[in-house]
């Protein structure tokens, strides 16, 4: 029998092989100076509840709840999500338990989303959430690092990831 | 060119489908335009193809717009200079996890 750990593994591998929006964000840690090496950046667990994973800064690791992720497409969303985190705390000054504003920025740039996410993980009244939302919506909706764009599908990720190994040829042609 | 031909040929087509069309809608309240993408192209084609000098100074100047697009904000949090310190640090190192 397949345990859950093992089926996290495989399907955390998969993910990082053909995802275009996760080796898009690995390529470009890499290039950040974070590179991800799965057997020490990423570690399957059983969690609490219905999470699906969580970045944890002490350790820099991403966490996935083998317990709650039982479809390679759930994996990828979540592996893309945290590599997210993981990228935004590579590249920047993130504040992520005393500054709001930086939790939202952070979290996905579609209002209601990013509402939710505040919401669940620290306990501020839901106005307050909303203020924060929004003043912080322009600045970060338009801050696409690494993808260039908001992919809103899986051909902009690979446009995306196109245009950013291609990058160099970009920059220099300019 | 900054890109292959190519690129901005399919750039264009992903531009004007009917998906991106509807996502641009929502995140925007406009629909997207794309003709910018189709002139690239063409000038992508003269510039290989003729060496033609303005159609490479009108390619370089639309993607040098396209660039101070993307820079034009804010940003909420302090970049880095450097990568955090603890990145590649062995597990047994860091603080211990709660369980």
């Amino acid at each position: 029998m397949f345990t859950s750990q093992f089926k996290c593994e495989i399907m955390l591998k998969l993910a990082m092989q053909t995802s275009p929006y996760a080796k898009l964000l690995l390529s470009a840690m890499n290039s950040s100076g974070c590179k991800v090496i799965r057997d020490r950046h990423f570690a399957c667990e059983d969690c609490d509840g219905s999470v699906s994973g969580g970045f944890d800064v002490a350790s820099s690791q991403i966490v996935l709840c083998q317990n709650n992720i039982h479809q390679q497409s759930h994996m990828n969303r979540v592996v893309t999500h945290e590599l997210i985190h993981a990228f935004d705390h590579c590249r920047a000054h993130v504040d992520w338990f005393n500054n709001l504003r930086h939790l939202a920025c952070s979290e996905e740039c579609v209002r209601g989303r990013a509402l939710r996410s505040i919401l669940a993980v620290r306990k501020i009244s839901a106005e307050e959430a909303q203020k924060i939302v929004d003043e912080v919506f322009d600045s970060c909706s338009n801050d696409h690092a690494p993808f260039g764009r908001i992919p809103h599908g899986s051909k902009d990720a690979e446009f995306a990831y196109r245009d950013h190994e291609s990058r160099d040829r970009y920059n220099t042609n300019l | 060119p900054p890109r292959a031909c190519d690129n901005y040929w399919e750039e264009f087509k992903h531009c004007v489908s009917w998906g991106n069309g509807f996502h641009h809608y929502y995140t925007y309240g406009t629909v997207p335009s794309c003709q910018q993408w189709k002139n690239d192209y063409n000038d992508c084609r003269e510039w290989e193809e003729r060496r033609s000098a303005e159609a490479k100074e009108a390619l370089l100047k639309s993607e040098r717009d396209r660039v101070a697009e993307q820079g034009n904000f804010t940003p909420v949090w302090e970049l880095r200079k450097e990568p955090p310190g603890d990145w590649h640090l062995p597990l047994n190192q860091e603080k211990p996890q709660d369980s």
